[in-house]
């Protein structure tokens, strides 16, 4: 009877294991010799928003390429996985797509913290990164590993152009709340350190835990300090809570809200709350120039709506890819890097230079503010100032500026 | 701001949140004190609640209906669930009613999920609630002040429906001894269900109430599970008093605490729930030790 | 019972696994050894003791950035740094299971939690030494001592990580069939005896916990150098969650059934996860499926179908 039971039961945790096995096997191109980019993305989970329009401009971008004969005569294939916003997930699945899909290139991964967990291993697994909305300073200062690329505008570049705009502005005194994270605290140190430059009073600043419900303490706060203006480093729910918060405390109408960043789909989520709003935005669909135009003309074609931020900035994020491997001729990391070093593109946001030292794209900054326009559903954002690269993008391998 | 405009403000503030955290517990702690179940799902209504509201009263333009309708859909969502599912557990563990909750959360985000789509949604106020009063020359939203009066009305009217009603006094003596009820004639499965229908209600209640603050957005079940869970074990299992006591002074805590110890936001409540328990384990006014 | 014989026959297959497996299956199964000796751990308390804790995460989380900060900060040999970790664990849950024995049932549950929650604010505030929100990175694999570099392959770590996991399968084998796990059983299935017969129920009620966050804290240790980083979502409640369904669908009180849970868990979410971006519908489903039809967990059904072979 033992024995019995013994083979049995081997036989049930071979079968087990053999299904196991063959659902991790190397699953081979569906369509032979396509290029594959990996795209671990937060489907589900707090920033699934994000996500989603990450994943909407890449397919975009494929489709218009792929339509065009696709890259090097190959089409162009996108895996895309769930991390679920979680940096132990990310790791996972973008090891899967190495090691399992042959994937060489990675984009997407929209959580900063998920980046940073990823960006040590891209050497182990010859693998190059294009970031297509990662703000954290520190991946191209502390953290910038050689396979690492960033098209995107960073946190420091977005607060700097807010703080050159209000170089100009009547205002002297300004406090800050952020998120209490690394990029909240990351972004806040710059406005200061701009602040002081610019002769500003800067009158302190205070974080919220992330997940945060009730701001009337820090709008109190805010109010108390008695500042012209606040600087906001939010994002996700808590920039959409406390915009309907500050709304209903009639904030706005004594102190000039500021942000480092807002995206369509919060102004839309939060009605009227974002009227007034002056901040930066990593990408305007509102750009006036021949190669936005076209962008935006053919995405209202295709999704009836504008491109949202985030969708611009990995649409962009893929053009300079695209570029890369045209230059290269190939998609082999050594080859892709060297192509990718020092690349000029002009893209939907103008000129971007990838220079050579960081993997920083340098390209313009831009100041929006929220605006009610006639026949638009929804509040628009109007681009009031525009600041040429070499005045936004930090120094080579540092998140603070000089001048 | 001078230090009196200061507290009354504050003191607005906290008594506003009091009634949102009063929302999410107190329908848990019904739910707990007569079946014991640890509701992993409590959160989820909450959202659901959310996301029903705002839907009815973009169809129906009207906020009023969505706050109405919105509890009873939920409830009605709740107890066809404990009839279906949880009523075949009640023989068995905590294990049991852990995982069967913890599934129906995430069944419930995901349908969420496929119904809504990821984006936050805001539920706009009716113009009569969209103003603002002042308290000594700072403005305070007129929203707020109705969240309070709405949090006074629910604890008055639950605690006359625990005190004199039949199904009330039912509620009590199931949760003390819940087989000489049975013996008595009464159908205990029935109140169960009604019960776990109602905290659900309750649940999504809150959560209409709490989407004009912060926007329908699929992230609200995670946060409001924990702190359902705290309101009820501060107050005491089971113990509606306790529950509204709780609410109040975890909102107090957290209000004033953030404003004068912001670095230890994320662990006010934590702090203050290890300090209740080491003082008083059953929770301030639970009757377990 | 079968059990020593079982034990040795899985010891051999998973030693067999790099001869036969894809290399990315090798990664999964690592992993999923790593998570099996996190649930097996938690299985002490809540299957053989009815301890429930909504903060296991917390052992986790403390034995993966101890080890990571040693990893990069010093440089002692990696089985050093992971029995420092596992140590510290230890250390720290005896502090932790002092106060939350004061309290029984969901109250001790939800102090678990607080604890957990605090560690996390913690590892959140205290920048220098945790890296706050970003955690560590880069953590990487030292060799062992004697300069076994062996360790630095990533067959020789998942040979670590198994050798981590048998050891400690034993000793809580050991553990559990010996008199200390006779009262553990007892404070599970009824305290108040226990407690009259003499025994120091809360004394025992605290090891085990010491005992359960150590080995938790080695899972946790042996995490950091695979993934190369440590961060506060190890820490979370959302993962203490997690981790508690994985002894449930395993089998809880059963050691095995854990392992598998958590091997099942990290699995159906993976595989689930590549089909369809709904998976947690079916997860959740499948998890309702489980307490209806599977009350006993994976490893019941296992035994069920054994038995009834046996009988045919």
């Amino acid at each position: 009877m033992a024995k019995g039971s013994d083979v049995s039961r081997r036989r049930l945790i071979q079968s087990t294991a053999a299904v196991a096995v063959v659902s991790t096997l190397p699953q081979y191109a569906r369509a032979a010799g396509s290029i594959k980019i990996g795209m671990p993305l937060p489907l589900t989970g707090p920033v699934a928003g994000v996500g989603a329009q990450m994943r909407r401009a890449c397919e975009f971008w494929a489709k218009q390429v792929n339509a065009k004969g696709g890259l090097l005569g190959r089409p162009v294939e996108f895996i895309i996985s769930d991390t679920e916003g979680n940096p132990a997930t990310a790791v996972r699945k973008a090891q899967e797509m190495v090691e399992r899909n042959g994937v060489r290139i990675l984009t997407g991964i929209a959580v900063s913290s998920e980046a940073l967990a990823t960006v040590p291993r891209l050497a182990e697994w010859d693998t190059i990164f294009v970031s297509g909305d990662n703000g954290d300073g520190r991946l191209t200062a502390e953290a910038l590993v050689p396979n690492f690329f960033r098209p995107n505008v960073s946190g420091p570049m977005g607060t700097r152009a807010v703080a050159l705009h209000l170089r100009d502005s009547p205002m002297k005194k300004l406090f800050g709340l952020g998120m209490d994270y690394a990029w909240g605290h990351n972004s806040m140190e710059v406005f200061e350190a701009e602040c002081k430059r610019a002769g500003k009073n800067f009158a302190g600043a205070v974080f919220s835990p992330t997940g945060t419900k009730d701001f009337s303490t820090y709008i109190t706060r805010i109010r108390q300090s008695g500042a012209e203006g606040v600087y906001l480093v939010l994002s996700g729910d808590d920039n959409a809570a406390f915009l309907s918060q500050a709304k209903q405390y009639r904030l706005g109408e004594k102190v000039q809200l500021l942000t480092e960043l807002i995206d369509q789909m919060t102004i839309n989520g939060t009605g009227d709350a974002t009227v007034g709003l002056i901040g930066g935005s990593r990408y305007p669909y509102t750009l006036d120039n021949p190669v936005n135009k076209a962008f935006v003309a053919a995405w209202q074609a295709e999704y009836r709506t504008p491109p949202d931020m985030f969708e611009g900035d990995q649409y962009q994020s893929c053009v300079v890819l695209q570029a890369g491997i045209e230059k290269a001729g190939s998609i082999e990391a050594a080859k892709l890097r060297a192509a990718l070093e020092g690349l000029e593109v002009d893209s939907i946001k103008g000129r971007v230079v990838m220079r050579a030292c960081d993997h920083q794209g340098e390209q313009q900054g831009f100041v929006i503010k929220i605006v009610k326009r006639e026949g638009m559903a929804h509040p628009v954002p109007e681009v009031i100032a525009t600041y040429p690269a070499d005045r936004v993008t930090p120094p080579c391998n540092k998140m603070v500026y000089d001048n | 701001m001078d230090l009196f405009p200061f507290l009354v403000t504050q003191c607005a503030n906290a008594f506003s949140q009091a009634a949102l955290l009063f929302f999410l517990g107190v329908g848990l702690t019904l739910i707990f004190g007569i079946m014991r179940i640890v509701n992993f799902a409590h959160g989820s209504f909450y959202m659901l609640g959310a996301f029903i509201g705002y839907t009815v009263a973009h169809v129906t333009g009207s906020f009023w209906l969505g706050l109405l309708l919105s509890p009873v859909l939920a409830g009605l969502i709740g107890t066809s669930f404990e009839m279906g599912l949880l009523r075949r557990l009640y023989r068995r563990d905590t294990s049991a009613f852990l995982m069967v909750t913890f599934g129906l959360t995430l069944v419930m985000g995901e349908a969420i999920r496929l119904l809504w789509g990821v984006q936050g949604l805001q539920l706009p106020l009716p113009s009569m609630l969209a103003g603002i009063v002042f308290l000594f020359d700072e403005p305070f939203p007129v929203y707020r002040l109705f969240l309070i009066a709405a949090g006074a009305v629910l604890a008055v009217a639950i605690w006359q429906f625990l005190e004199r009603t039949r199904l009330g006094l039912l509620i009590r003596a199931t949760s003390q001894n819940a087989e000489m009820v049975h013996a008595l004639g009464v159908d205990v499965n029935l109140v169960r269900s009604g019960i776990f229908g109602m905290g659900c209600g309750l649940a999504a209640f809150g959560g209409v109430l709490a989407a004009p603050l912060v926007t329908a957005s699929l992230g609200m079940a995670a946060n409001a599970i924990v702190d359902s869970f705290v309101i009820v074990i501060i107050g005491g299992m089971g113990s509606f008093p306790g529950s509204l006591c709780a609410a109040v002074l975890v909102a107090f805590v957290q209000v004033f605490g953030t404003y004068y110890f912001p670095d230890f936001a994320i662990a006010a409540m934590y702090l203050l729930m290890l300090l209740v328990l080491a003082i008083r384990p059953g929770g301030l006014l639970g009757q377990e030790a | 019972m079968g059990g020593w014989r079982l034990f040795f026959l899985a010891a051999i297959l998973l030693a067999a696994a790099p001869l036969g497996l894809p290399v990315f299956a090798m990664t999964l199964l690592t992993e999923a050894l790593i998570l099996g000796l996190l649930a097996m751990s938690l299985d002490l308390m809540v299957g053989y003791t009815r301890l429930i804790s909504f903060g296991h995460a917390a052992a986790y989380g403390l034995g993966a950035y101890a080890c990571g900060y040693l990893a990069l900060h010093t440089s002692l040999p990696l089985p050093v740094a992971l029995l420092a970790a596992a140590l510290l664990a230890g250390v720290v849950a005896v502090g932790v299971a002092w106060v939350c024995t004061l309290v029984t049932g969901v109250s001790f549950s939800m102090l678990t939690l607080a604890f957990a929650q605090l560690l996390y604010a913690l590892a959140f505030k205290w920048t220098s030494v945790t890296g706050a929100s970003d955690g560590l990175a880069g953590i990487p694999r030292r060799a062992g001592p004697f300069g076994l570099t062996v360790l630095e392959t990533r067959n020789g770590y998942y040979y670590l990580v198994l050798a981590c996991m048998l050891g400690a399968f034993a000793l809580c084998r050991l553990l559990v069939n010996a008199p200390f796990g006779a009262v553990l059983r007892g404070i599970r299935e009824n305290e108040a005896k226990t407690l009259a017969l003499g025994y120091n129920t809360r004394l025992y009620k605290i090891s085990i916990v010491a005992v359960a966050f150590a080995l938790g804290g080695l899972a946790g240790a042996l995490y950091a150098p695979f993934a190369g980083f440590a961060n506060t979502d190890l820490l979370f409640w959302l993962f203490s969650g997690k981790v508690l369904i994985m002894v449930i669908v395993g089998g809880q009180g059963t050691l095995i059934g854990p392992v598998l849970g958590a091997a099942f868990f990290m699995l159906a979410e993976h595989v689930l996860s590549a089909y369809t971006d709904s998976w947690a519908l079916f997860l959740g489903l499948i998890f309702i499926g489980f307490v209806i039809f599977a009350p006993e967990g994976i490893w019941g059904l296992l035994n069920a179908r054994m038995l009834k072979r046996a009988r045919a």
